[in-house]
């Protein structure tokens, strides 16, 4: 009963952190980001680099690495999906086109087998029988704060004041002269950073492979649906609901049948609900 | 008239070349790489039935695909039936599919259908890996039997399907089933006041798109007698999206070219292979900065004289 208790409350962690991103960048720029599992990869994959060949010091490394994919996300806005904006289709497709150029890359230049991250923190903790081990718990500590800060910023601060008024209307927005497209960068870095913070923090328990971008993003696409697309409120709810739900089916059914919990979720959403847990009706 | 006899011209020359093309060979390595590009093509033409004209990307096409190779792989090597019969039953698993997905997404607007069926695919892969009491795993079904003895057989089959594949769906492209479709493309909501039953139309597309792929996942579990979880890859997906792309979206003929020169390319390009989708993704790219309308159906209307 403890084990589903903490083992969900991490997952849905990692969850809610590729999720907020993922409904963010598509509330706000409309721009559905096939590329977003691409920043949970490029994270990890940057923490090992600079740990492994590079030996910085991991503390050092975890920000680099998150501040380098935050910095990537911000230049795919303006190079590459800047241009495309009239059409969705293409900004859909050029996003896919930079997930496969990722996938590609990672496996030329590292290859196919799995790589490691030293872990932040070795020490387990023991608790009524059952060891949990730090870098988990170290996980769902910076998952809880990463979301409070976003949400701070983003109720609290100017740019999320803006960020907000875009997402409500951006026509509107514009005419008050809120600069759109600096937004969408910095909104487009956020996305990306979040999504590198949990790849880094997942990287040592989890495995760093080039085809590892694909099921997180997955995942992310299904707390999106069911939590209602551009409603982070939404994404934070289904995240907790389908990283307890996953973590029970684990525990009670077998861990074979996890990966059917989302897509039953998702398509139990679409009939019953379709405009997700917390989202707007009228949202397109 | 003069430009329905170009047209026809120009169809029976490509067919003739693609005839004509293993002969010249003379080669089994070629009459196989050829006879993939061809499933290719049918895999091509039928995403582009439903999501080119429509507008709503399909980007798990795999789901289709895997499921009537694995169905025809069920069918040959566990209950022992005759090949043939895995090509309809195929199709019909495709269907099955395609309406489980589609009927709670295509009623809604949005990206719904999109992120779906890619999800729908993704995990299907995984339960193929997964349950592999029934499904062999990473190792898939091997030891199918073929469909005929003859490669050239083969080939000439897989021809005959891609041709009446590309036909029948350019007809129906070009009634008023396809004005249809491309309406919903241009503005729903209006097809919706004009009385027309745009969710039916997109289902219904849905279904005819996965009957096609879902054949064509069948000849491909055929041809290689064997099936891997990696007929669900979204790889496989986006490389049949990039190839309706360089064809020329929303023209059938266009990504039937698209395929069958992309998929021949790394082999063209020796060495290459092993980059494909590296390959593939830059000429993605390519394309969207630069010729949003894709490369072979352009062409063919500039050969072919006046739009």
């Amino acid at each position: 009963m403890f084990n589903i208790l903490v083992y969900g409350a991490v997952t849905s962690a990692i969850y809610a952190m590729l999720a907020v991103g993922f409904t963010l960048i598509f509330g706000v720029a409309r721009i559905l980001n096939l590329a977003h599992g691409a920043f949970y990869g490029l994270g990890a994959y940057a923490a090992y680099v600079m740990t492994g060949p590079l030996h910085w010091p991991l503390p050092l490394a975890a920000v680099a690495a998150v501040l380098l994919v935050a910095g990537f996300g911000a230049a795919m806005e303006r190079v590459l999906v800047r241009p495309l904006r009239q059409s969705a289709l293409a900004v859909l497709m050029i996003t896919l086109a930079v997930a496969l150029i990722f996938e590609q890359g990672m496996f030329l230049l590292f290859g196919s087998e799995a790589r490691n991250v030293p872990a932040f923190v070795t020490d387990t903790w023991t608790y009524s029988g059952l060891d949990i081990s730090g870098q988990r718990l170290l996980t769902l500590a910076v998952g809880v704060l990463v979301l409070c800060l976003l949400y701070l910023f983003i109720q609290k601060t100017r740019a999320g004041a803006a960020i907000l008024a875009i997402s409500q209307d951006p026509e509107g927005a514009q005419y008050m002269g809120i600069p759109a497209n600096r937004l969408y960068s910095l909104v487009m870095a956020l996305s990306a950073g979040i999504a590198a913070t949990a790849g880094v923090l997942t990287a040592p328990f989890l495995t760093v492979q080039p085809t590892m971008d694909l099921l997180p993003m997955v995942k992310a696409f299904a707390i999106v649906i069911v939590g209602g697309l551009g409603s982070i409120p939404g994404s934070i709810l289904a995240a907790l609901l389908l990283g307890y739900s996953e973590t029970v089916v684990a525990y009670t059914v077998s861990p074979a049948w996890t990966e059917i919990v989302s897509l039953i979720a998702v398509l139990l959403t679409l009939i019953l609900r379709p405009a997700g847990l917390l989202g707007k009706r009228a949202a397109f | 008239m003069r430009r329905l006899n170009k047209d026809v011209i120009g169809a029976l020359t490509v067919l003739a070349v693609l005839a004509l093309a293993p002969l010249a060979a003379q080669s089994d390595y070629v009459t196989g790489i050829l006879t993939v590009s061809l499933i290719f093509g049918i895999w091509a033409v039928s995403w582009d039935f439903m999501s080119g004209l429509s507008g709503r990307e399909n980007f798990g096409h795999a789901l289709f695909i895997g499921a009537g190779a694995y169905t025809a792989a069920f069918v040959d090597g566990k209950f022992d039936l005759s090949p043939w019969w895995g090509l309809p039953a195929g199709a019909l698993v495709a269907v099955l599919f395609s309406l489980i997905v589609g009927f709670p997404t295509l009623r809604l607007r949005g990206p719904y259908f999109a992120l779906a069926m890619l999800a729908a695919a993704t995990i299907m892969q995984r339960l193929m890996r997964i349950f592999w009491q029934y499904t062999g795993g990473e190792e898939g079904i091997p030891g199918l039997d073929p469909l005929f003895d003859e490669p050239l057989s083969t080939y000439y089959f897989c021809l005959g399907a891609l041709a009446l594949v590309t036909a029948a769906l350019l007809a129906l492209a070009r009634s008023s089933w396809g004005t249809i479709l491309r309406a919903i493309r241009g503005d729903e909501a209006a097809c919706q006041a004009a009385g027309i039953n745009v969710t039916f139309y997109k289902i219904a597309s849905l279904v005819i798109s996965a009957a096609c792929a879902g054949t064509g996942g069948a000849l491909y579990a055929d041809y290689q007698q064997a099936v891997t979880p990696d007929v669900f890859a979204v790889a496989l997906s986006i490389t049949i999206i990039i190839m309706v792309y360089v064809g020329g979206m929303g023209s059938i003929y266009g990504p039937m070219g698209g395929a069958i020169v992309l998929a021949l390319l790394p082999e063209v390009l020796r060495g290459l292979g092993e980059y494909r989708l590296w390959v593939y993704s830059v000429i993605l790219m390519f394309i969207l900065f630069f010729s949003p309308d894709g490369l072979v159906a352009p062409l063919w209307r500039r050969l072919r004289g006046a739009p």
